[in-house]
Order: C-alpha cells, then structure tokens, then sequence
C-alpha cells in the first residue's frame, strides 16, 4: 500500500484526507454507523480514490488516532467512561445525593467542572441507571431500582440536623417541638426550619393529643425503620 | 533431422518464457526487488520455467538425455519452494520437509540415471519424451511435494491475511489454487490420459502468473508469518516523544514501553554508545532500541529480525536527515514530525497493518475533528471552558442519542438555577458542610 497513489504526502491537511475526514462526518451526523465498509464505499464513489490510497487514507486516520475504534454508546458501554462509572458508584453507594455534594465528592479531584457532572448525570439517566427525583428545591440522585418515595427520605435522612430530629423521635415516639433543638444541641432556627420542612412532605405530623407535639407520620414509619436499619444504604455513619 | 513440432511442445516453450519474464519483472520491482523469501520462491519459478523448457526441448528432439534433466530439475524446484515458504514464515531456512526433501532428492538423481528411466510413446498422436518407472513416480511425488507447501502456505496467508491485505491475499489464493490444486489434480489425471499433462501445465503457468501478480501488488503478502510489527516510537534525547506509528495492538503496556525507552536513555552510555542498536527481550515480544545522536527509535515487535534491525537503522537516519532543522532547534511538537509517515511508508512498507480487524470494524471520529452545528458548539463552549473536557465531550456526543445534547443544557441550566436558589435561601435545608457522607 503506497501513499505516493496520492499525490503529495499523507497528512491531516491533504486535501483528500480532509475529504474523507468530511465523509465520516456525514456518516455519524446521519446516525449511521460509521465503519470502514460504510465510509470506503461512500469515498470511493464520491472521491473516484483508488482503492490502495483511500485505504491508506483510513489506515492513516486510525494510525493518528483521529478515527478511533468504538461503537455508538450502549446501556454496556455508557459506564466504560471511568469518570462516569465513578459517579455511578458514588450514587450507588450514597442513594439520595445532590448535585453539590457529587460536584465536592465525586468527581476525580481537580477532574470536573459542574457541566462535566451534568454530563455524565445526563448520561446515566439515558441509560437507565439512575433516576432524578425533585425533594423541595433539591434535585437527588438514586439508582435508577429504588424508589421515589424511600429516595426521598434517603435524602431527607442525609441532613445531620434531620437525621438527629427523626432519630430522637424514634427515641420518644412524641416530642414538644420547642424542646427538640435543646435536645440535639443545634440552632433553634435551624431545626424549626427543618422541622416545618419535614410537616410538608409529611414525614413528621402534628400530635392528635397537642399541636406542640409532634411524631413521625405512622403511615411511612415502617418504612423509615427499614430504611435506618439498612446499613448498606450507607447513611447511618454518625 | 526434423523437429517434433507439436501443442505441448509450443505451449511448455510458451509457458517457459512467459514464466521466465515474469520472474526477471517481479525482480526489477522495487518493492520486491529484495524481499529473501521472494528470492527463493523466485528461482523455485526459475527452475518451473527451466523445467518446462527443457521438458518441451526434449519433445521437440525427443531427447531422452534432456527429459532426465527436466526431470531431475524437479529437484531444486522442490528444495527453493520450501526454503521460500520456510522463510516467509519463519524467517528461517530450515525445516524437517526441506531435509526430507534433500533425502529424497539424492533418491530422484539416483533413479533418474538409471536405463529406462526415460522412454518415448506416442499416446496422443504424437511422439513424446515421458519418464518411466520409480522416475516417474518420483517425479510425480516431487510435483506434488512443491504443491502442497504452496497450498499449504497459500491456505495460512489466506486465512491470516489482515483485512487490508485479504482482497490480494485472495487472488495469491487463487492462483495457488490453480497452481497446485488444479495442476496437481490434471497431472494425477495424465496417469490415465496424457492429453491432461497440457491442462496441468496450462494450470500452473496460469496459477503461478496470478501468485506473481499478487505478491508484486502487495509484498506484505510474504510478511504475515515471521513477526508481528507492533509500534514504532521516537523520542528526542530528553525524552520527549516525537512522533508514534502503530501496526498491530500490543500487549505490552504503554508504561513498560516507555519506561524501558527511558531507562535506556538514562542508561545509554554504559549500555550502548551513541549509533548503537541493542534488543531487549520481553516477555511479550521485543524491543529494538537504536540511539542516535539526536533521538531513540524503538520497535517493539514478536520478535527481532535481521531486516527489523535494519529497518530501523535505516529510519533512524533518514529521520535525522528529515527532520535535522527541528531537532537542532529542538522543537517538540509531534505534529512537527507527522511527516515522517512517509519514511514509514518507506523503509516498514512492506510490514502489514493489523489494527484493522475487519470491514464491519465500528469507527468513531475523536472529538477534535468532529464538526457540530454552531449554535451547539457556542453553547457547549460556554458550559465548558475546559479544553480538554470540551473535546472529551464532543468526542462523546457522537457516540450519544440524539436528544442528549439539548437535555443536557436544559438540566444544565435548571441545576444552576437550583443552586442559585438555594444559596439564596436563608437556612440550608442542606447542610452540605456537615452532610452524613462526610
């Protein structure tokens, strides 16, 4: 296989090289599959080449790494990107995660920006390996197997100052609201924020016997037992 | 005295030459001019053309003394088509056949001395020389012998010719087919009638024209068996890398490839002095190093070889000469040195490129030479401010459904929003700094 078939030599800038660069463009914009069959067919009827020096031209592309060997992603192929596999794990591990704290935790250090992560969010979503659930203003993240509404509650669990609410009212079964945030030591501002926070998504619910008391909805606290007991959810870790 | 003119003398005097001129025109080809497997297989179609000459003299004169030595060429025809494939696929002379061969071969001289071993009958209408007895079973059974390997060699090129090579592997295919096949098939056919010798010979003159062809149109035919190329690497004197070119995948890891570049650098004065050339064996293959006054060249390949080293001798100094304004101002970019893919192309040529598996190989562009419409590229700019991570999105968006681009700038935007939002709110209802997963 000679390139002196084409006249000057090889390289990017050549002008039948360029041609050829061209028509694997089309090809891919066309969502057709670009192999080497497809795109020699189409350069040798389009560019009249002789055969030894289209093939050099494609071997040329490869060599240089400009056309590489892959295949349109796939539901197999989407986690090959290490990057994207990391946050997926990430995800998996942590079920109920934001986007803030995938942006500090994972991605590769210095490796990421915040349109990086959309990205390979975007991606996972696509594929089916997660799911994007809204809780208030807070978009999460779960593993595409569980549900909506133990998602949620995996989030709501991964705020300190909640979890230590859910946690003493478990303790007490009913506790006088003004009292909780000398309990668990914190702002008061900051668990009566969170404590009307939990009413609204009705996770917690005003005592029958006082307006001042409050108790966990007995309608998901089954599930909230589940969820605290299962350690692999990875949340239970203070 | 009147000459025995007649078809097969014609056609053997005809073959003859046409195979004869074939041969002297596959050797003033330059890019078969000095391939040693070639050679060989060369004078094996010398003594073919030979052969035939003098097989249609000794019709033409019915000479019994030249048909015994059309006979006994047989002889050199066998050993140099075996030591000729014996090279192509190992690079190496010998093997038990080529002694086997010899053995028999002294056996065939022996017989074809003996009386009666040559005759004269006149079974399709004319008279003609023949052999007789054992000679001619022995002649027979080296006809065959130089058939097989070539059939048998044939065969493998086919079957492992890479899919660049494969269409010219087909037709060295088919005239070996032709050749050795069908030669031997209508020889075979001679026992019962003689008018099949001429098919025989018609098929071999046809079948080692068409073999000619091919190996002349792509020599790298001769070069699938004795080694496997796999890269070529070649870095300045500080170690920077100048310019790569790949033939096949490696199993030799990236890592080991250059540190074995690097520590031979550091070490080069005690290992090997400048202009040196030194082999390194590995567990999966070789590597040739030659040093230079300016860079290293290294070649990994299966394994090392005489026309390797060479080559690589000879790349290093035209690469030196090519490029001598670059590396005396030290220049460093490879895109400087793209060039020297010709020198590739010149002194590796005829070394065939195996990355290309098959036709139905999926390709995808790298996302530094994908074009997207502009409206995207603006909007994907302004996400990504990254070089880096721009073309390794880009590079990713080809490989993506169609609707991802636009669902990721609109999740794009709505996560800033969402994080302006909430950094805007007075209490976290996220405490990110003091989060379970810290």
């Amino acid at each position: 296989m000679k390139t002196q078939i084409i006249s000057g030599p090889i390289g990017v800038d050549h002008p039948s090289v360029k041609r050829v660069l061209g028509i694997a463009e089309e090809i891919m914009r066309k969502n057709k599959i670009l192999n080497i069959e497809n795109l020699y067919n189409l350069a040798k009827k389009r560019l009249k080449i002789p055969r030894n020096g289209l093939l050099s031209i494609i071997q040329f592309l490869i060599n240089k790494k400009i056309l590489i060997e892959g295949s349109k992603f796939s539901k197999e192929t989407v986690l090959s990107n290490y990057i994207r596999n990391g946050i997926y794990n990430y995800i998996r591990i942590h079920p109920g995660v934001h986007f803030s704290i995938l942006r500090k935790k994972a991605l590769p250090e210095e490796k990421g920006s915040s349109g990086q992560l959309v990205w390979h969010l975007e991606m996972l979503l696509k594929f089916n390996y997660i799911k994007k659930i809204k809780v208030g203003n807070y978009t999460v993240f779960l593993p595409f197997d569980i549900d909506e509404k133990v998602g949620k509650i995996l989030f709501i669990l991964r705020d300190r100052i909640n979890y230590k609410v859910i946690q003493l009212l478990f303790k007490e079964k009913t506790v006088v609201k003004p009292e909780i945030y000398k309990e668990i030591e914190e702002k008061r501002e900051d668990v009566y924020y969170r404590i009307n926070n939990l009413i609204d998504q009705d996770i917690i619910i005003l005592s029958a016997s006082s307006d001042k008391d409050i108790c966990i909805n007995p309608n998901i606290k089954n599930l909230f037992t589940d969820i605290l007991k299962t350690s692999n959810l990875n949340i239970e870790r203070k | 005295m009147v000459l025995n003119w007649n078809i097969e003398v014609i056609l053997d005097l005809i073959f003859s030459s046409v195979l004869l001129i074939t041969t002297i025109i596959s050797y003033t080809s330059p890019k078969t001019k000095n391939i040693t497997s070639l050679f060989f297989l060369r004078l094996s179609f010398v003594f073919v053309g030979l052969f035939m000459f003098f097989d249609g003299v000794s019709i033409l004169f019915l000479n019994k003394l030249i048909s015994r030595i059309s006979g006994l060429l047989l002889f050199p025809l066998a050993i140099f088509v075996i030591i000729g494939i014996n090279y192509t696929i190992k690079e190496n002379f010998y093997s038990i056949g080529l002694i086997l061969v010899f053995g028999l071969g002294i056996l065939l001289v022996y017989l074809g001395l003996q009386p009666g071993a040559v005759g004269i009958s006149k079974d399709i209408g004319y008279p003609r020389t023949d052999w007789r007895g054992l000679f001619n079973i022995m002649g027979m059974l080296f006809s065959a012998i130089g058939s097989f390997y070539l059939l048998y060699w044939g065969a493998r090129t086919f079957l492992n010719a890479p899919f660049l090579i494969k269409k010219d592997a087909s037709l060295l295919f088919l005239g070996v087919m032709i050749a050795s096949l069908f030669g031997m098939l209508f020889y075979l056919l001679y026992i019962f009638e003689t008018f099949f010798i001429l098919l025989s010979n018609f098929s071999m003159i046809i079948g080692l024209l068409i073999f000619t062809i091919a190996i002349i149109r792509e020599p790298k035919l001769l070069y699938i068996f004795p080694f496997t190329v796999y890269r070529i690497v070649v870095k300045d004197r500080e170690g920077h890398p100048l310019f790569d070119h790949d033939w096949s995948e490696s199993n030799i890891s990236e890592t080991i490839f250059t540190g074995f570049l690097n520590a031979v650098q550091l070490m080069s004065e005690e290992v090997m002095h400048i202009g040196g050339l030194l082999d390194i064996n590995l567990e999966e293959g070789i590597l040739i190093l030659k040093e230079s006054e300016r860079i290293t060249v290294g070649l990994v390949a299966s394994k090392s070889s005489k026309l390797l080293r060479d080559s690589v001798v000879s790349f290093t100094t035209d690469f030196e000469q090519k490029f001598d304004r670059e590396l005396k101002t030290s220049i460093e970019d490879m895109p400087a040195y793209e060039s020297a893919y010709e020198l590739i192309e010149k002194h590796f040529s005829n070394f065939p490129y195996k990355i290309l598996k098959s036709k139905k190989q999926p390709l995808l562009l790298t996302g530094k030479f994908i074009k997207i419409p502009q409206e995207l590229d603006n909007k994907l700019r302004s996400v990504f401010t990254d070089e880096k991570e721009y073309e390794a999105v880009k590079a990713e968006l080809i490989k993506s459904p169609l609707s991802i681009p636009s669902e990721f700038l609109k999740s794009y935007n709505e996560m800033q929003e969402e994080l302006r939002q909430i950094s805007g709110e007075d209490v976290k209802y996220l405490d990110t700094e003091s989060n379970l997963d810290e």
